[in-house]
C-alpha cells in the first residue's frame, strides 16, 4: 500500500508540470502586428462606431416623436374639453 | 412656440447634417484609430447630460423655496433629458471603451457616478410618475442630490486613479480634432435648448388641461 502511494506520488510529481506546461499559454517574445493576428483575436472598430452612432441618432429621434405623440394628445384633449365647457355654457 | 423655435430647429438640423463630415475628416487618434470617433457624440451628450442635471437641481431648488409652478415644469423637463443625454452617454462609453480598453464596462469613480447620476433621474422621473400628491417636493429634493453629484462627476478623473481619461484632454486638443467636437458639442446645445422648450410646453399644456378639468367640476 505504502509502495503504491509514493508511486503515485511520483506520478504526480512527473506528470503534473508537464500537463501544466502543456496548458500554458505560449510565451509571446515579440510584437505581433494587430493585422497578423487570427480573424476572431482581432475587435474590429466599424460596427461599434455604427452601433453608437445609429443609437444617438434614434433615440433622438424616438423621443421627439414620444414628444410630439405626448404633445397631439393633450392638445386634442385641450380642444376636446374645450368644445365641451363652451357647449355648457361654463366658459 | 415662441418665434425663434422654427428657425432654431431649422439650424439644428443643417447643423446635425454637416457635424458627420467634419467628424469623418478628422484624423485618426494614434493608439484608438477609427472608434475613437466616438468620442465627437459621447463627450457631448456628456456635458449635456450634466448641465441637465444642474437646471434640473436649481429650478428644483427654486420650486422648493418659491413654490413657483413654472419652475417644477422645467425641472421635470430637465430630468427627463437627464435620462435621455445619460442613456446616450453610458451606451455610447461602453461601445468605444470595449475596443479602446478591452472591456464594456469598469466600476470606477467616473462611470460608476455617472450611473448614479443617471439612476437619480430615473428615480425621480418614477417618482413624478406613480408618486401620486406631494411627488413634485420629494422629487424636487431628489433632484438636489443629481445636481450635487455633477461636480464629482466632473473633476473624479483627475482625484481618483481611473483608465478614463482626464479632464485635460479638451483643452490640449489640436484644432483638427477639437473642430469637430465644439461643432458637435454646440450642435447637441442647440437641441438640447430646442428639446427643453419642447418638453417644458408639453408640461404647460398638460396643466392648462388640469386647470380645465377644475373648473369643469366645480
Amino acid at each position: 500500500m505504502r509502495k503504491l502511494a509514493v508511486v503515485l506520488l511520483l506520478c504526480l510529481v512527473g506528470v503534473g508540470p508537464v500537463v501544466l506546461y502543456a496548458q500554458a499559454p505560449q510565451q509571446q517574445d515579440e510584437f505581433v502586428p494587430i493585422d497578423e493576428l487570427p480573424p476572431q483575436d482581432q475587435l474590429p472598430a466599424a460596427p461599434l462606431l455604427v452601433a453608437a452612432y445609429s443609437f444617438v441618432a434614434l433615440a433622438l429621434f424616438a423621443y421627439v416623436v414620444s414628444v410630439a405623440r405626448r404633445m397631439a394628445t393633450v392638445q386634442r384633449e385641450l380642444e376636446r374639453l374645450e368644445s365641451d365647457l363652451k357647449r355648457s355654457g361654463r366658459t | 412656440m415662441p418665434k425663434w423655435f422654427t428657425p432654431a430647429a431649422i439650424v439644428c438640423g443643417l447643423m446635425f447634417a454637416v457635424a458627420p463630415l467634419l467628424i469623418a475628416q478628422a484624423p485618426y487618434e494614434s493608439t484608438m484609430g477609427l472608434v475613437q470617433k466616438i468620442f465627437y457624440v459621447h463627450l457631448p451628450s456628456a456635458w449635456v447630460f450634466l448641465l441637465s442635471a444642474i437646471i434640473c437641481g436649481v429650478a428644483s431648488v427654486r420650486y422648493l423655496f418659491g413654490g413657483n409652478p413654472r419652475h417644477d415644469r422645467l425641472a421635470w423637463a430637465a430630468a427627463e433629458l437627464v435620462v435621455l443625454f445619460g442613456a446616450i452617454t453610458l451606451v455610447t462609453g461602453p461601445l468605444w471603451a470595449r475596443k479602446a480598453w478591452g472591456v464594456w464596462w469598469q466600476w470606477d469613480v467616473r462611470l460608476t457616478s455617472s450611473l448614479m447620476g443617471w439612476m437619480v433621474a430615473v428615480a425621480y422621473m418614477l417618482l413624478r410618475k406613480y408618486g401620486g400628491p406631494g411627488s413634485d417636493k420629494l422629487a424636487a429634493g431628489l433632484a438636489l442630490f443629481g445636481m450635487a453629484n455633477v461636480p464629482f462627476i466632473y473633476i473624479s478623473v483627475n482625484y481618483w486613479r481611473t483608465i478614463h481619461p482626464t479632464t485635460n484632454v479638451v483643452p490640449t486638443l489640436p484644432t483638427s480634432f477639437g473642430l469637430p467636437l465644439w461643432f458637435s458639442a454646440v450642435t447637441f446645445m442647440v437641441m438640447y435648448v430646442l428639446l427643453l422648450r419642447l418638453r417644458v410646453r408639453l408640461e404647460e399644456q398638460r396643466s392648462r388641461l388640469d386647470a380645465l378639468y377644475l373648473s369643469a367640476d366645480n
